[in-house]
């Protein structure tokens, strides 16, 4: 478990990485896929097989779909290359050294605390984990549910919309 | 359980970081949308981190709306992106500052 871990940490970094770092915008994409196949596993992990489920099926799935599409659409016409000189490197990546300090410290001073539930993994076991979360959406996240619908609805039109307009 | 809840907090932290460094380097509008995927999935993995280690559903649960509301922001982000595309100018988010005036 834990080596296994281990070795999920470090793919998680080192895509992460590749979606930051390679030049190509097909090399970002694929390695994000990479990145959430990884992520699907580490919900497995946490006992959250719906979320691997979801995360599959909607990022992996349609999300990233979309990306690859979207960048072989575009690659002939326009050059998805640009690159930010390295004094903008770095000035970003000292940004980021100091957010993850900020981070770390904060997890190091505050720790952990919080109430825990009922949802013990026995007690999610024992009725099945994806009728335990359905449950929860339709009854305590009811109106969240029902805002993320409305939500989902105005995307569809705004991109349908976007999609009909003439360009100027 | 043998893995700390700090562990997975931290690899969230690290990919989250990866992300915003991401987002504030690169120019091309595409690469910047999949930096900003990446730091929803690291928020994603703290939610399910803490959902598991305080036997909650909660965070699951916020976990699945983000992703919803990510799969929205995809879909609206890159039809725009498509759009600039058609209009004929630069996929350099330094060059797209119309709304500027």
């Amino acid at each position: 478990m834990v080596v296994a871990f281990a070795l999920l940490a470090a793919w998680e970094l080192v895509t992460a990485a590749g979606v930051v770092a390679f030049r190509r915008p097909i090399y970002n994409a694929l390695s994000l896929v990479a990145n959430m196949l990884g992520l699907a596993i580490l919900f497995l992990m946490l006992n959250a097989q719906f979320l691997f489920a979801a995360q599959i099926i909607v990022y992996a799935g349609a999300v990233m779909v979309l990306f690859v599409f979207i960048i072989a659409l575009l690659n002939p016409g326009v050059d998805l290359t640009l690159q930010r000189g390295s004094t903008e490197w770095i000035y970003g990546i000292v940004m980021g050294v100091l957010f993850a300090a900020l981070f770390g410290s904060l997890l190091y001073n505050r720790g952990l605390t919080g109430h825990t539930g009922a949802f013990t993994p026995d007690a999610i076991a024992a009725t099945g984990n994806v009728q335990v979360i359905g449950a929860a959406l339709y009854t305590k996240f009811l109106f969240p549910v029902e805002v993320t619908s409305i939500l989902l609805l105005m995307a569809a039109v705004g991109a349908v919309y976007l999609a009909m307009r003439k360009a100027e | 359980m043998q893995i700390p809840a700090y562990s997975f907090l931290l690899l969230s932290g690290g990919m989250f970081t990866l992300g915003a460094v991401g987002f504030l380097v690169r120019r091309n509008p595409l690469v910047i949308f999949m930096c900003i995927e990446l730091m929803l999935n690291a928020v994603n993995l703290a939610f399910a981190a803490m959902s598991r280690y305080l036997n909650s559903l909660d965070g699951v649960v916020f976990a699945f709306l983000v992703i919803t509301v990510a799969a929205a922001e995809v879909v609206v982000g890159i039809a725009i992106i498509v759009q600039v595309y058609r209009a004929g100018r630069d996929m350099d988010v330094d060059e797209l500052d119309l709304m500027k005036e």
